[in-house]
């Protein structure tokens, strides 16, 4: 082996282990039973606490609805992105519409801005409504949030198919809604994949919202839930907190260690 | 939506120009004859979308921005620019800005350096794949979780004062939250531990569509390993470089939940952002006027960053 390669070796090593150092002390020290924590970080794990420490961390802070809304809210908005996104890309790309770049950009503009510009005026019009507190409320915001990157997703890879099966089936006489479905919905499959898989982490993860437009603890999501518990860290002490978080980011984790290419192909899809 | 789209479509008896300019339209699509029909059937696909995007993000976007130019006092008196002078005078915001800065600074620079180095460090062997995972792995996490994680480990009885202690380091124990700009500091040191994965990823993309030809000519022409890498491999990184850029700006800049699990933007307000600032001003010291100037300004900074990154995108993809 050569000095170069060693070095390099032994660089990246001392990079990873340094990032392995919180993964690690985040389970270590949610494995710790809570009771026999010493009030120091434990950097081997002895005995098995955790799903005593999920259990405490679920009755704390009420987890059990708030994993349930937020699946709810995950899959409600991002499947409903995908589709009404996929609509409108259809239309703007397939369809004759007459000035595309206008409706392009209606769309896609609402993108660019930082979530803070929404979050006041939504809060007072659902004061006013009777969304405040609900879970249509939640649903209806996510996906509006999601929908222009989705757009924008589904419109680029609408872009590169090639048109002649859509003007073959409509000189068959297939109506747009036929066409849509059977034909341009299979075509654009592993892009809705991917928009899906973008915006329900995008939605799981999100905690301004679920701060703001929401009080009960039955309606909250679930990061809602784990800023409470973190709030309440001296009370239940470190091994419970860290159980929870864990607990939460486990549909995350399983996405992407089970949907890697998806993940990756996610990413790309900025390009 | 529908409506609007044929009130713009001209009717043919009065305007002899529409029927030439349909032609002209790159979507033939058996529009000539069901013109009509077809327009209100596309505005029927657009519309679910449209309608959202307006009522929850265009709306309030536009609302946001008038009402910034109005007082905070009861009767909530149009004001001018007084909620934008704030940011001069009013020193939370004035700290705000500044870890704003330090917070763009940081969340480019970090993950794009870290990242790179990862990527070019790991090759295909196993023990590279397994390094490799070790710094994607948090970029699974939600900012709240990785918030949680790094609470464990700043706090005053935390890993990283239990290390420095055991290391004999005792005398740089401190508060790692609790004084500025040390608390800023490390929080995006936190971000760039969950940030760099995607950075790894992005870049690895962009080395695998480096064609292994040139990297042979370099050799070829007796180029050495850094002259390799900075005359050959940079440059057709380029494109990959500025999305990486582009992307931890913008998120850098959004940020919220890390600050917010973290230390909500204390002690005092001293760890704000300008995505927390907007948050606290309106939900917390009940300034709305104030909080949506917030929210305009990092609305223009936003806009201006991502400019980065979207001239070249939409180049491309010609809109």
């Amino acid at each position: 082996m050569s000095l170069g390669r060693v070095l390099r070796n032994t660089t990246l090593a001392v990079l990873a282990l340094l990032w392995l150092v919180p993964t690690w002390l985040l389970v270590v020290n949610a494995l710790v039973p809570a009771t026999s924590y010493s009030g120091s970080p434990h950097w081997l794990p002895q005995d098995f606490g955790l799903f005593d420490n999920m259990s405490q961390a679920w009755d704390k802070a009420n987890l059990g609805p708030a994993l349930g809304n937020s699946l709810v809210y995950a899959v409600v908005s991002a499947v409903a992105a995908a589709v009404l996104a996929g609509f409108a890309a259809f239309a703007t790309v397939v369809m004759p519409v007459r000035r595309q770049a206008v409706w392009f950009w209606v769309i896609y503009s609402g993108t660019l801005l930082p979530l803070q510009v929404f979050l006041r005026p939504l809060f007072l019009s659902y004061a006013h409504t009777s969304l405040y507190d609900t879970q249509i409320g939640l649903v209806l915001i996510y996906t509006a949030i999601a929908i222009p990157f989705a757009f924008f997703v589904m419109r680029n890879y609408t872009l590169t198919l090639p048109r002649e099966v859509v003007e073959a089936a409509r000189i068959d006489g297939a109506s747009w809604w036929r066409v849509y479905w059977q034909i341009h919905v299979p075509l654009t499959r592993s892009a809705m994949i991917a928009v899906f898989v973008f915006q329900f982490v995008a939605v799981w993860n999100d905690l301004m919202f679920g701060i703001t437009m929401v009080t009960s603890r039955n309606i909250r999501p679930v990061m809602a839930a784990l800023a409470d518990l973190q709030g309440n860290y001296s009370n239940v002490g470190p091994p419970v907190v860290l159980a929870g978080a864990l607990l939460v980011s486990l549909p995350t984790l399983l996405l992407f260690f089970s949907a890697q290419r998806f993940f990756v192909s996610s990413l790309k899809i900025h390009r | 939506m529908s409506t609007s789209l044929t009130d713009r479509h001209p009717p043919t008896a009065a305007g002899g120009t529409a029927a030439p300019r349909r032609t002209k339209r790159r979507t033939p699509l058996g529009g000539s004859r069901h013109g009509l029909r077809e327009r209100l059937m596309a505005g029927g696909f657009m519309a679910p979308a449209v309608l959202l995007v307006a009522l929850f993000l265009l709306a309030p976007f536009v609302w946001t921005i008038y009402r910034s130019f109005f007082g905070d006092s009861r009767t909530s008196p149009f004001s001018w620019f007084d909620n934008y002078t704030l940011f001069a005078s009013d020193p939370a915001l004035s700290r705000s800005i500044e870890n704003t800065l330090l917070w763009v600074v940081g969340t480019v620079a970090l993950p794009f350096v870290l990242g790179l180095a990862i990527a070019c460090l790991t090759d295909s062997s196993r023990f590279s794949r397994l390094a490799r995972l070790c710094v994607v792995l948090p970029y699974a996490l939600s900012g709240s979780a990785v918030a949680v994680v790094w609470n464990f480990m700043l706090t005053t009885d935390g890993a990283v004062n239990q290390v420095l202690t055991n290391l004999g380091l005792g005398s740089l124990t401190q508060g790692w939250l609790l004084t500025w700009p040390g608390n800023t500091l490390v929080m995006i040191l936190a971000n760039a531990w969950q940030a760099t994965g995607v950075a790894v990823i992005l870049f690895l993309v962009g080395l695998q569509s480096i064609p292994p030809e040139t990297l042979e000519a370099g050799a070829l022409d007796g180029a050495t390993g850094w002259q390799q890498f900075r005359h050959i491999v940079l440059p057709q990184l380029r494109p990959v470089s500025i999305i990486v850029i582009g992307m931890s700006l913008v998120n850098g800049l959004k940020s919220f939940d890390l600050i917010w699990v973290l230390t909500q933007g204390g002690p005092g307000r001293a760890t704000e952002t300008l995505a927390v600032s907007m948050y606290n001003e309106t939900f917390l010291e009940l300034r709305p006027g104030a909080g949506a100037a917030i929210a305009v300004v990092l609305t223009v900074i936003v806009l201006a960053a991502s400019w980065l990154y979207l001239r070249r995108q939409l180049d491309v993809k010609g809109v």
